[in-house]
């Protein structure tokens, strides 16, 4: 079953005299399993925040379709099994700890010694219990992002959407939140997470997204994003100088020992091997060549901006 | 309903977190205290020289319902007043982002919320008011050992007054997100237009003799609330017992009412945040 599922969905806003339009998400088009953690990146303005207010209802379609938990994004009592953690969330000042919780809370339906319960539970999942009975307003960034955390969680959800959930948090605080996060996935839970920081992304996450401009770029594993096609790493042994097989274009030495060879597919790189091995040459290690996420990131976006240039 | 219940409960406490709100009911309790004090130290016989002894129990409640309206009257403004500015900031301040996109992840409807901010404000209203007249009426009732219930029912009519007002404040707060604009134009209706508007019609009639200028005031003073009367007349005419005269005040403010506030509640349906 799929947590997530979005059809042709597109999103324009328009200025006040509809003069201008800006065309935040665009034909878009995903599925998220159910109980996977769903990286979603991209820079700043390509329409992540967009896209998790529609399926939400705070921001509505101007064309395509979508749904959450297979029920439409149009009924609003499928929120009962959703939490939301916002970018910039804002609590009421007036309440401690505890109370937004328990507002939040019987917002979802939570209540009585249930709601009790939670409470205490998740201001301790999140190290704030000694801090319930502290007005927000007087609480740190960290600690404010911390409470969102547990805000999103205080019903239980199936489907937790996540924007930017370790901003402004320490690294103690980012291994904490990142651990909670394993420990949802671990009991089936679906996270959707927007998020910069893609090394934290890379850590946990089962599938990414890569949006640019409102369209998706290019969605998959981690593993099958950041895999060079076709390039190879070859680890092998000595005294290879002066071999004529190493003059050839496709191999380039990255370090001792080890070469990175380009091929056009995987018979080509069987030659190689067999060239190797009739010249006597110890290969220790074959492994296909990976980019991170971040050099991926950042080659992906800066094509997409070319090609719309 | 349980979400609208929840929504109007935090707006109550977002009402009483602020300081307007405690501020009134500080100063209606020293009003009633003051109240408690004065009306015991009137002599009886001062009060009913010259009445006949018999009919003393009914110029009893007439003087008892005088001296309430003429400690409530502007106490009751001045609470509209306060409410006025401290109540137009509760939509935009829930439209805020990082509020409303949290608010509106819940499964609670659009309308749901609306009428629930809606709710809140007039509870808190109704709660400041009710401590004011209550208070007021029970000390001079036990002083003058008439309780005359249906003094009370001019809480209604004032909070109703409110009411209409706040309506409007919600459909500006939602259209501009902002709580000046809503204010002043709540302002501008209860101390400008409507008393006017009143003057222009039922005093200053005969002196208007252009058609189209009687046209247009018969067209504002009927499309608009007629706070004026709903202050004046009809709460006066509610504490002396005499009941509702001339209904068409209420029905229009009323008409009022619900068309702004639908229209508040359809906008804020279509809004993206």
């Amino acid at each position: 079953m799929n947590a997530v599922e979005t059809k042709d969905l597109t999103k324009i806003y328009s200025s006040a005299f509809g003069k201008k339009k800006i065309q935040a998400l665009v034909d878009f088009n995903l599925d998220v399993e159910e109980g996977l953690i769903f990286g979603l990146l991209g820079p700043n303005g390509a329409g992540k925040t967009t896209l998790i207010k529609l399926l939400l209802g705070i921001t509505f379609p101007t064309a395509g379709s979508a749904k959450i938990l297979e029920e439409k994004i149009s009924n609003y009592k499928v929120k009962k099994k959703i939490g939301y953690l916002p970018e910039n969330h804002k609590y009421p000042p007036y309440l401690k700890g505890g109370e937004v919780l328990q507002y939040f809370g019987k917002l979802t339906g939570v209540t009585g010694a249930e709601l009790e319960r939670k409470t205490d539970e998740l201001l301790a999942l999140v190290k704030l219990s000694q801090w319930k009975k502290t007005k927000v307003k007087n609480y740190s960034k960290g600690m404010m992002q911390r409470l969102g955390l547990a805000q999103a969680l205080i019903n239980d959800p199936e489907l937790i959407f996540l924007d930017e959930p370790t901003d402004g948090v320490d690294p103690i605080g980012r291994k904490e939140i990142r651990d909670i996060l394993l420990e949802l996935k671990s009991r089936k839970k679906t996270i959707f997470l927007n998020s910069h920081l893609l090394s934290e992304v890379e850590l946990i996450t089962d599938r990414v997204g890569i949006l640019n401009k409102g369209k998706l770029l290019r969605e998959g594993t981690v593993r099958e994003l950041t895999e060079k096609k076709e390039e190879y790493k070859l680890v092998i042994g000595d005294n290879v100088s002066g071999n004529d097989l190493f003059n050839n274009n496709s191999f380039a030495k990255i370090s001792d020992g080890s070469y990175s060879v380009k091929v056009a597919d995987i018979n080509e790189l069987n030659k190689i091997i067999d060239a190797l091995r009739s010249r006597s040459i110890l290969i220790k290690e074959i492994l296909p060549m990976k980019s991170t996420l971040e050099e991926m990131f950042i080659s992906l976006i800066n094509e997409s901006e070319k090609t719309n240039v | 309903m349980y979400n609208i219940w929840i929504t109007t409960w935090y707006t109550v406490r977002e009402a009483l977190a602020r300081k307007v709100f405690l501020f009134f009911l500080i100063l209606s309790a020293i009003a009633i205290v003051i109240t408690a004090v004065v009306v015991n130290v009137l002599s009886d016989a001062a009060l009913i020289s010259g009445i006949d002894p018999e009919q003393s129990s009914l110029i009893y409640e007439e003087i008892a319902s005088s001296i309430q309206l003429i400690i409530i009257t502007p106490l009751a403004t001045l609470c509209i007043l306060l409410a006025i500015f401290s109540s137009a900031s509760f939509v935009p301040n829930m439209l805020e982002k990082g509020n409303i996109d949290l608010l509106l992840s819940k499964p609670i409807s659009r309308p749901q919320l609306l009428t629930g901010k809606f709710l809140g404000g007039l509870l808190v209203v109704l709660l400041n008011l009710g401590f004011l007249i209550i208070g007021v009426w029970f000390v001079i009732a036990v002083r003058f050992g008439t309780f005359n219930f249906t003094f009370l029912s001019i809480i209604l009519s004032i909070t109703f007054t409110f009411a209409v007002l706040y309506a409007l404040m919600v459909l500006f707060g939602v259209i501009t997100q902002g709580s000046v604009p809503g204010m002043m134009i709540a302002y501008f209706i209860f101390l400008i237009l409507s008393p006017l508007l009143y003057s222009g019609k039922n005093q200053f009639d005969k002196l208007i003799t252009s058609d189209f200028l009687k046209a247009v005031i018969d067209f504002f003073y009927y499309l608009l609330p007629k706070t004026t009367e709903l202050m004046g007349g009809i709460t006066m005419d509610l504490a002396l017992g005499k009941g509702i005269a001339d209904w068409q005040p209420v029905l229009t403010s009323l008409g009022f009412m619900i068309a702004v506030f639908g229209y508040a509640v359809y906008i804020f349906g279509k809004k993206d945040f």
